[in-house]
């Protein structure tokens, strides 16, 4: 079942148009991550969603319910903000009861439920500190109970994770997404690190300029990049010109594509591209440049294209090494592991 | 870090300059007249001399008997802390207002608020006076607290809108979003950060209003005078060292109101 149904919504800030008829839809309990460049309006569809924002057009339901016209105390939506705002003058305790004080839930339900809130984040020992006595990622923590207690039908959270470190980052990550399963809650999470994107989401939606250009699970979206913009924005990407002719791309390999005729690009990444030394079938190329990043080496092979083609070859015995210079052939190993998208390549 | 002395620049030895000569005269002008009075104020002899000629409480006690100073200081307080009240329930919605409102002539709208600083209190005193007369309301308790409300308000809006300038609007929205409604997010976010500086603004204002002379002396009731009135009265037909003694006490309640707001808020705070 659906339990968020964002359809049409548009904003416009002056002559800016922020969100173009916006649409998404996200199933009960999953957790969807909204990526994309910045200023594309991440933060604006959120804030549309909790009631800041007022759409210029377009619906948005919440299991059913219109909610576009509510104003936002009265949606029934979990927002963690960027800097979390708490509440500097309560403390940890007071600031997670706050929903529910506002609620006027019985004295002895709320204690109960924000000593659970408590215990759930791993913050008891710390429930009568005041916010600035926390650190980030405690702080961060209290930010999610705060919303989490009022169990709302959506949590929004916009980039939670930006004010922490890498460390804390990574740890955080793993320790969210054990939260949200065991709350079961139906999240929309912010960020512009792809990384996170891919660790904490059952689905991710890849925004640019105020429309969500393509929604799946993050394999599909690495694997089956619909657009330019997405292959090069998920993971890494080489676009080679092409054109599709009867069916296959032509140039040294002709892979399948259910294009008509015209310019296209071969979409490979660059652990599906092979080297070879001399000359062979593939694109003939000279190594200008490697990168030794541990598991993999990465090269970059100037083929005659506008931008060089990567390659990353694992680094077990038997795997040859190049040195800059070095002639090579480029090949794509897996051919039906490669896209062929339409039109001329568009670097985003 | 600074390089080496004869790289200060101009304008730090400027600010250094201006720093000990505000020092200076701050000791000279302040400090030094308070601590004569307070030295005056014991004096045991019927007339003012300093340095006093040996050390007595003999004034402080003469005040006890003197009616009309006290039911004057009653007065004071009394006009004081309805000032307080009214300063501080028309000066946080005002700053509110004036801060966070979207309203066409709101530039106008906070200068208006806060032009009774630019003025003289002579002025708002006689202005109060005369346009009294005209709508036939005569000078009096109520009379008194309307206009010394008039002059201190910019207190209280001053740094009640400094306090608001720097509180976090997402606050709002977090509470909006947890459920609260406007008017619960004001009192139960916005107010509480607020409280230090309305705190402030209050005890200042209540200073203000316990020894203000320039606006009571013509706003004020004639059969129940403030304080300050009295002691303006007072010394001229009188010269002794009780006239100090009264002083050394309202120093002193500065003083006391001072510390608990430095207490409370830090003094440092103010200003901005
Ligand atoms: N209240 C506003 N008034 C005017 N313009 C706005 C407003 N809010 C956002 N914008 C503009 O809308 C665009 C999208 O903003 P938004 O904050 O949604 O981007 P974002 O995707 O969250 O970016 P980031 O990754 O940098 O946070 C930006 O160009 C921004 O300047
Ligand atoms: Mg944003």
């Amino acid at each position: 079942m659906n339990q968020l149904i964002i359809d049409g919504v548009t904003k416009q800030f002056g002559a800016l148009k922020v969100l173009q008829s916006c649409d998404l839809t996200v199933e009960r309990g999953s957790v969807v991550t909204l990526l994309g460049p910045s200023g594309c309006g991440k933060t604006t569809l959120l804030r549309s969603i909790a009631g800041f924002v007022t759409p210029d057009a377009g619906r948005i339901r919440v299991k059913g319910q219109d909610i576009s016209r509510l104003p936002p105390n009265r949606r029934d939506v979990g927002y963690v903000f960027q800097n979390y705002a708490l509440f500097p003058h309560l403390t940890c305790r007071d600031n997670i009861a706050y929903g529910l004080v506002v609620r006027r839930v019985p004295k002895a339900e709320i204690a109960r439920r924000v000593s659970q809130a408590l215990d759930l984040i791993a913050l008891a020992a710390f429930a009568d500190r005041y916010p600035k006595q926390l650190s980030g990622g405690q702080q961060q923590r209290v930010a999610i109970a705060r919303a989490l207690v009022l169990e709302p039908q959506v949590l929004l959270l916009d980039e939670p994770f930006n004010a922490l470190d890498a460390q804390l980052r990574l740890s955080m990550q793993v320790e969210l997404r054990k939260l949200i399963d065991r709350v079961g809650i139906t999240s929309i999470f912010v960020t512009h690190d792809q990384q996170e994107a891919m660790a904490l989401s059952d689905r991710v939606a890849i925004m640019r300029g105020g429309r969500i250009e393509q929604i799946g699970s993050p394999l599909e979206i690495y694997d089956r990049p619909r657009s330019c913009f997405v292959a090069d924005f998920i993971g890494r990407a080489n676009l080679m010109p092409t054109q599709v002719r009867a069916g296959r791309t032509e140039g040294p390999q002709a892979i399948a594509a259910a294009l008509p005729d015209g310019p296209a690009t071969l979409v490979a990444r660059p652990e599906n591209i092979d080297l070879t030394p001399g000359s062979g079938p593939g694109w003939p190329g000279k190594v200008t440049f490697l990168t030794a990043l541990g598991p993999v080496i990465e090269y970059e092979v100037d083929c005659g294209f506008s931008v060089p083609v990567r390659a990353a070859l694992p680094r077990h015995a038997g795997v040859e090494t190049f040195e800059p210079g070095a002639l090579v052939t480029a090949r794509i190993r897996d051919e039906a592991a490669a896209v062929v998208l339409p039109g001329e390549p568009n670097h985003a | 870090m600074s390089g080496p002395r004869q790289m200060i620049s101009l304008g730090d030895r400027l600010a250094r300059g201006m720093l000990i000569a505000l020092t200076v005269m701050s000791i000279v002008l302040l400090v030094a007249p308070s601590l004569i009075v307070i030295a005056i104020s014991f004096e045991p002899r019927g007339y003012i001399a300093f340095p006093p000629s040996g050390f007595s409480l003999r004034w402080y006690w003469a005040l006890l008997e003197r009616q009309q100073l006290l039911d004057s200081i009653l007065v004071s307080l009394r006009i004081s802390v309805m000032v307080m009240v009214v300063c501080l329930v028309l000066g946080i919605p005002a700053a509110f207002a004036g801060t966070r409102g979207r309203f066409p002539a709101k530039t106008a709208f906070n200068a208006f608020l806060l032009a009774p600083q630019m003025m003289p209190g002579m002025v708002i005193g006689i202005a109060s006076l005369f346009f009294g007369a005209y709508i036939s309301f005569r000078a009096s308790d109520l009379m008194l607290v309307l206009s010394l409300s008039v002059f201190c308000l910019p207190f209280v809006v001053r740094i009640v809108m400094a306090r608001l300038a720097g509180l976090d609007p997402l606050l709002d929205e977090a509470s909006a979003n947890l459920g609260a409604g406007k008017f619960e997010t004001f009192f139960r976010v916005t107010l509480p950060q607020l409280a230090p500086a309305a705190f402030a603004g209050a005890a200042f204002t209540f200073i203000e209003a316990f020894d203000n002379v320039t606006v009571s002396l013509f706003t004020s009731d004639v059969r129940a005078r403030p304080l300050p009135v009295e002691l303006y009265y007072l010394v001229q037909f009188e010269s002794s060292p009780l006239i100090a003694a009264i002083s050394s006490l309202e120093i002193g309640l500065s003083l006391v109101v001072m510390l608990v707001i430095a207490r409370a808020v830090g003094l440092e705070r103010f200003g901005r």
